[in-house]
């Protein structure tokens, strides 16, 4: 088996097969070019990300998304308009799931958290929203008992 | 029969089954959730699931309309019944311990004490007696004789023994 593949490689390279497959692979790789963006430069996108024209549910969530999955907190200018989009787009569903997903981004600061809820709450009174603790979703409301622990 | 070629059955079938899309029912579909599948997730590292937990019905079609007028119209009940028409828990709920490390310790000890008995009772009933070389006499006699002829001087136990007095340096 050994001596059959070594036959092929002597063959390919003799022939030429692999010489030109991987050459044009290494002239081709492309590294990155690291571009450093500022923190001002990644808030004033998700800013105006949030305040296209053309935003539809889909382009919403993934926003939202993108700023999940990112090492960063919104700040309060960009949590307000991702409120306004929300109103925009008529889902009130998704304004406590961010607000949820807020608060888990800010486990282990709560001072940031309370600025944040502060900063924000105007526009929450404006567009009716409710907080997590008015909704009762700051502990579990649906939740069955754990049978051994009634013993 | 003309149109039943394999090829468009394949296209029809594909279409059907594309992302999940044949298995959300009437589902709205709102976005990419974790992967691009029409799959519906709780989870804390994407909390944006692609479809919305329930179908859409009669029971939330009117509560559906409100939501484009004023929230402030939205009593608490209303709001809690359109979360929960997107969203099965929310993030307290996942995110709580779930009590599954009784029974997972349970299990644990259990396969412990069965691997422990199984060593026991094979030990006891099946597996010969270990060999003579084993007993401690047997054992002796062996480190006797390496001492002897002289196994290993230079790091190993002839160098240990001290030759002159008999005894361990």
């Amino acid at each position: 088996m050994l001596r059959s593949a070594a036959r092929f490689g002597v063959l390919a390279v003799r022939q030429g097969v692999l010489c030109q497959r991987v050459a044009p692979a290494i002239g081709a790789r492309s590294f990155s070019a690291a571009v450093e963006e500022t923190d001002a430069e990644i808030d004033a996108h998700f800013e105006a990300y949030f305040k296209r024209a053309d935003l539809d549910p889909w382009l919403l969530r993934k926003g939202l998304y993108d700023i999940h999955r990112r090492d960063m907190i919104p700040n309060p200018e960009i949590c307000k308009t991702i409120l306004k989009a929300c109103r925009k787009l008529d889902d009130y569903a998704l304004t406590t799931r961010f607000l949820e997903a807020l608060k888990f981004k800010c486990r282990g600061e709560p001072a940031l958290l309370a600025f944040i809820l502060k900063e924000i709450k105007p526009t929450m009174d404006e567009l009716g929203v409710s907080t997590l603790e008015e909704m009762g979703y700051d502990k579990p409301e649906l939740w069955l008992e754990y049978p051994d622990d009634r013993l | 029969m003309s149109l039943l070629k394999p090829k468009l059955l394949c296209t029809l079938l594909a279409r059907r089954t594309f992302h999940g899309r044949a298995q959300i029912g009437k589902r709205e579909v709102v976005g990419h959730g974790l992967n691009g599948t029409y799959s519906y997730l709780d989870r804390a590292d994407c909390p944006y699931p692609a479809i919305r937990w329930e179908e859409p019905g009669s029971h939330i079609d009117a509560l559906l309309q409100k939501q484009k007028g004023d929230w402030k119209n939205l009593s608490l009940e209303e709001k809690k019944a359109l979360y929960r028409h997107s969203f099965r828990q929310t993030f307290v709920e996942f995110d709580s311990p779930r009590g599954d490390w009784r029974i997972i310790t349970g299990g644990v000890m259990f396969g412990l004490a069965f691997a422990l008995w199984m060593s026991i009772l094979l030990k006891k009933f099946v597996l010969p007696p270990l060999p003579e070389s084993c007993s401690e006499e047997s054992k002796q006699a062996q480190l006797k004789r390496m001492i002897e002829i002289r196994a290993n001087p230079v790091e190993g136990i002839a160098s240990k023994w001290d030759y002159e007095n008999n005894r361990w340096k």
